[in-house]
């Protein structure tokens, strides 16, 4: 082999270190894909809970996946990816939230009906349905925001408080206490605006 | 009656409890879009990724301490070749000497003459004020007016 045919091959070889990434690279990106697999819809229900869109809470959704794609190094060192998701996901959330206009209520209310399950109710019954739970939801916006994290969250069944404490970043002692003032401060808010009917 | 109206009152801040627990959970449990993961590999699979290092040819990867040797030095000439090619070229400047200055440093007089002090003249004695006295002349007149009669009265 004369010295420039073998510089060549040189050039063509493919190196070990090359094939170490490529390996890495794929197995990152299956672990993303199970990641998807198993938590994007629950993802998209801590999003839809708080951003009540189908649209935003998918966007909200795929920029958390997106995120997760740029740290995808540190998939290995996450103890539980179900609590980081929902954490990744409830920020980005929260910041669309702040930044986002306040939609008037009768989009909120339109967007509640075409979404609810229909569940055996009529056209009608689904409308109301989503007239009230639109109300309900509309005082839980006016409680202050730690209170109304917490009651967000402790919605889903799957979050123990411990997890709940997680995700907020608090002591579950502080979950518990703000479940409490949550709760009491809806009663008020849904018996004052009722007395106000 | 007050255990009464309490245990009414407890049971209604329940029922209102009970009522936002069951919207929150209608909306945390609603079902995703039906091809939502789909949609989010491809968001994923499009999405570009960070760059890479990019590789050395296997040749040059080598643990030949010749090679990196032969680099160095290569960049060393090429540096030194290039500083040497500009120093070579730069043409010295010829220096201006400035003339020293001839008067004394600071603002020029901007072509003021400048006036010598004037010679001490003669020395002009003012005479001195005679010391008129006001006041009794106007006495006198005063006096004068009164004494003499005016034209009404002397009728």
């Amino acid at each position: 082999m004369s010295t420039s045919q073998a510089l060549f091959a040189g050039w063509m070889e493919i190196p070990k270190s090359a094939v170490d990434h490529e390996a890495r690279q794929y197995a990152e990106e299956q672990a993303l894909a199970e990641l998807v697999d198993q938590y994007a819809a629950t993802l998209y229900r801590v999003a839809f809970s708080v951003l009540r869109n189908v649209s935003d809470a998918e966007d909200a959704v795929q920029e958390a996946f997106l995120r997760v794609l740029r740290h995808r190094e540190q998939i290995g060192e996450v103890r539980d990816a179900r609590v980081w998701l929902i954490r990744i996901v409830w920020n980005i959330v929260l910041d669309r939230k702040r930044r986002a206009k306040t939609r008037p209520e009768t989009d909120d209310v339109a967007e509640l009906a075409r979404v609810l399950p229909a569940g055996g109710l009529s056209a009608d019954e689904r409308a109301i349905a989503a007239q009230h739970h639109t109300h309900v939801l509309r005082c839980v916006d006016q409680l202050p925001a730690k209170e109304r994290e917490v009651l967000f969250l402790s919605a889903f069944e799957e979050l123990s408080s411990v997890e709940i404490a997680d995700v907020l970043g608090i002591t579950e002692s502080s979950v518990r206490s703000r479940l409490f003032r949550a709760r009491n401060l809806m009663a008020g808010l849904l018996n004052h605006s009722r007395s106000l009917r | 009656m007050n255990r009464e109206w309490t245990a009414g009152n407890e049971s209604e801040h329940n029922s209102k409890q009970d009522e936002v627990d069951a919207t929150l959970r209608v909306v945390a449990s609603l079902p995703a879009p039906e091809g939502l993961e789909d949609r989010v590999r491809e968001a994923l699979r499009t999405a570009p990724r960070t760059a890479r290092v990019l590789q050395w040819p296997a040749r040059f990867v080598t643990d030949n301490a010749w090679v990196r040797g032969a680099a160095a030095a290569a960049i060393a000439f090429a540096v030194a070749g290039g500083g040497w090619g500009v120093y070579s070229r730069v043409q010295t400047a010829k220096v201006i000497e400035m003339p020293s200055q001839v008067s004394s440093p600071g603002f020029s007089n901007a072509g003021a003459t400048r006036k010598p002090e004037t010679v001490n003249g003669p020395v002009i004695h003012r005479p001195e004020a005679q010391v008129v006295e006001l006041p009794e002349k106007r006495g006198e007149k005063d006096a004068g007016k009164k004494a003499e009669p005016g034209p009404g009265k002397q009728r």
